[in-house]
């Protein structure tokens, strides 16, 4: 047994069968690699690029990379390139943004999960996977032509003078509802996934469906609630297409006023570029390290403010 | 009793208060698909899907002496104007810029028309083109009974009935025409999209399914693993913007050494396939991880290796997880824009090849709304193309879930 087994072993169909085994395990470990070194590539490579108009020696003329961070100018004609009212107006498209969607959304996924008949709250989940299901340029199309003409009206009805309807407040809606289905649908999930045990406690307490529903589930699935409002920050912030077309193009700010034309770190990246050489199409990638940089900041912040609110519960 | 009147309304109040914020999202998805609907569902027809965008002019010389008589076929319409004399037949046509147009429906197989050749100089010239159904008459030039000629066509804002009237009545013969193609379709965004979504696959799904295979089926305890899976997980927060950006700026020398000079549709791919990395590996590992270990240990104990395991008893169990892969990553294709913006290119290109930039679906839509006069009618005709493929995807995709899963 033990001769036959041996002999087997080094039988040459049994090493090429190993060799054959050794050779898919590393081109599988190969592709895994690779899969997950992308994101190393991506965050390296533009901040090598992006860092380069603030380094000394830079061909098309230094930057001075404070300046950049805080200027309140952004002209490509005059080579003046400050992306700090930029910042400021991306920060509050997005958190404006959010204010709208998070309380809709919120009491959407409450009504879809507890308190909606089945066929109803079926008929409502259909809704937000249709809404999430859009793509972006679809809702630019939208935007374009819908939000910006209530938007204009609106402020007609206010006399107040509007560039066609593009406005801080059109792309905040155009957010909101770009956000709402994110944020959404992962309050659902959370909320389906509060334990039962400590429902049936707060109801045996004397408390009613909707007081259990709003002060014990909500409250219990913050966790998740929180997560989706930080998917769709994420989302806001990063949405270029769609925030292009209704934002406008204001070369300065920041942008306090609703009815008044912004900018984002988005719309400054995908608009404009005429050439792929020269500090114009290098500071786009320096915009990107910001919205990268802003993204990190502010899904951290919110974390913060979730461990806050954890702990006054 | 007060009391609980009070707080039972107080409890109707709050459940009214999410049911309101229910409805505002179906108002809101009324109201996008009413928009994209009424003002895009006109354009939609057979002949936009394969038209040409641009639309090609035309200036054709016509033989000599060309006036003869034509039998009116039976089967024309009442808007449809028949010219006896040279056999064709044209309707009325509004444009996308909302001209009214004259529009040829119906050539006699005889028709001098057939016989025109080109009159532009150039290269072309003298060539036989024949005029064919589908243009628009821009001009014809008639010789009239006493030797001078005259103009006919929209082009001296003649409709139809009028064009046609005047050829009748007061011309001998036709000396030269000036035709225009139909523009403002989709056919080479449409090409375009369908390579493009070829590449991406071709690229990301042996790359996304042999990961999946390493993390699930080898590494599923490694001290790696969890770092593995973390990054790819982060792919998923990442801006499509920023892929556009490192596309630009990584795979661009990529695609230079295949002979891709700019803007290419293998470029697109190449980052199209880095974003749907992180879909494909999860969708694949979902389904790996529904295979049962017994028959990966039946399969070992009977003496196979791992990598026969994995390809004969592993991999096809974990086909309907992939498939959904592959229809989410088609549905994130088609959808897709900011990524391709830089990477393939915003002019509307009617002869695409992969080493040419072109715009897919999406960025048409971009392309067509930039600039001074945004086109709403051919962006909302394309979303309606977009939002069918992209909701059929996601129907598949449940279809799927629901119907191949297996229970073991």
């Amino acid at each position: 047994m033990r001769t036959e087994l041996s002999k087997y072993k080094n039988s040459k169909r049994y090493k090429s069968k190993i060799r054959q085994d050794l050779f898919f395990k590393s081109i599988f470990q190969l592709s895994a690699l690779l899969s997950s070194m992308m994101i190393v590539i991506i965050i390296v490579f533009i901040l090598v690029k992006g860092l380069q108009p603030f380094i000394a020696g830079y061909q098309y003329g230094t930057r001075n990379f404070f300046e950049f961070l805080v200027g309140l100018v952004y002209r490509q004609d005059q080579g003046i390139y400050g992306v700090g009212f930029i910042v400021v107006n991306t920060l509050i498209s997005g958190f404006g943004a959010l204010l709208i969607s998070f309380p809709l959304a919120v009491l959407t996924a409450l009504f879809i999960a507890k308190i909606a008949p089945k066929r109803l709250a079926d008929a409502m989940q259909t809704v937000v996977e249709l809404l999430a299901s859009i793509p972006s340029v679809v809702y630019g199309v939208f935007a374009a032509g819908s939000i910006t003409v209530m938007v204009k009206n609106l402020g007609a009805m206010l006399s107040i003078q509007t560039a066609g309807g593009s406005s801080l407040l059109a792309v905040m809606l155009l957010l909101a509802i770009m956000i709402y289905p994110t944020i959404t649908s992962l309050a659902i999930t959370s909320i389906q996934a509060v334990p039962e045990d400590i429902q049936h406690a707060s109801l045996a307490l004397g408390a009613t469906t909707t007081q259990t529903n709003f002060k014990v589930v909500l409250t219990s699935a913050k966790s998740g609630i929180f997560a989706g409002a930080i998917l769709g920050l994420g989302r806001a912030f990063g949405e270029a297409t769609a925030v292009s077309m209704v934002a406008g193009n204001k070369l300065f700010g920041p942008t306090f006023n609703l009815f008044d034309i912004t900018r984002t770190l988005t719309s400054t990246i995908l608009t404009g570029l005429k050439e792929t050489t020269g500090v114009d199409y290098d500071i786009r990638f320096s915009a990107g390290i910001v919205l990268m940089i802003v993204i990190l900041i502010s899904n951290l912040s919110i974390n913060l403010l979730k461990n806050r609110i954890g702990s006054q519960k | 009793m007060n009391r609980k009147k009070l707080r039972a309304l107080k409890d109707r109040l709050l459940n009214g208060v999410t049911f309101l914020s229910s409805g505002i999202s179906v108002v809101v998805l009324s109201l996008i698909f009413i928009f994209v609907f009424s003002r895009g569902w006109n354009t939609l027809n057979w002949n936009w899907f394969t038209n040409d965008y641009w639309s090609v002019n035309m200036y054709l010389a016509l033989p000599e002496g060309s006036q003869s008589s034509y039998n009116k076929p039976s089967d024309l319409s009442n808007t449809v104007y028949y010219s006896s004399k040279y056999g064709f037949a044209v309707t009325d046509y509004i444009d996308e810029q909302k001209i009214s147009q004259i529009k040829i429906v119906y050539i006699d197989p005889s028709s001098p028309l057939l016989d025109a050749s080109i009159l532009t100089n150039g290269p072309d010239f003298g060539k036989a083109n024949p005029i064919k159904v589908n243009m628009l008459v821009q001009k014809f030039t008639y010789m009239d009974d006493v030797g001078i000629s005259h103009s006919a066509g929209s082009i001296i804002k003649q409709n139809a009935a009028q064009f046609i009237d005047t050829l009748e009545t007061k011309s001998i013969s036709i000396k030269s025409t000036y035709v225009q193609t139909i523009g403002g379709g989709i056919r080479g965004s449409l090409i375009a999209t369908l390579l493009l979504i070829l590449l991406s696959l071709l690229i990301a799904l042996p790359i996304g399914i042999m990961s999946a295979i390493y993390i699930n089926e080898y590494a599923s305890h490694g001290k790696l693993t969890p770092w593995i899976r973390s990054s790819i997980e982060l792919l998923t927060g990442v801006p499509s913007i920023i892929f556009g950006l490192m596309g630009m700026l990584v795979l661009y020398p990529i695609t230079a050494l295949a002979g891709a000079n700019g803007t290419s549709i293998l470029l697109g791919s190449l980052t199209l396939s880095i974003v749907l990395l992180p879909t494909i590996i999860r969708s694949t590992e979902e389904s790996l991880k529904t295979v049962p270990d017994h028959f990966r240990s039946a399969s070992l104990s009977l003496g196979a290796n791992m990598s026969q395991t994995i390809f004969k008893i592993v991999l096809p169990s974990a086909i309907p997880g992939i498939l959904t892969g592959v229809l989410l990553s088609i549905g994130r294709i088609i959808g897709e824009s900011a990524a391709l913006i830089y990477t393939m290119g915003t002019f509307i290109n009617d002869d695409p090849s992969i080493l040419k930039g072109s715009t897919s679906l999406a960025v048409q839509i971009w392309s067509v709304m930039g600039g001074e006069q945004p086109n709403f009618q051919l962006a909302c005709a394309i979303s309606i193309v977009i939002l069918a493929i992209v909701l059929f995807m996601n129907i598949s995709v449940k279809f799927i879930a629901n119907s191949l899963r297996k229970t073991w």
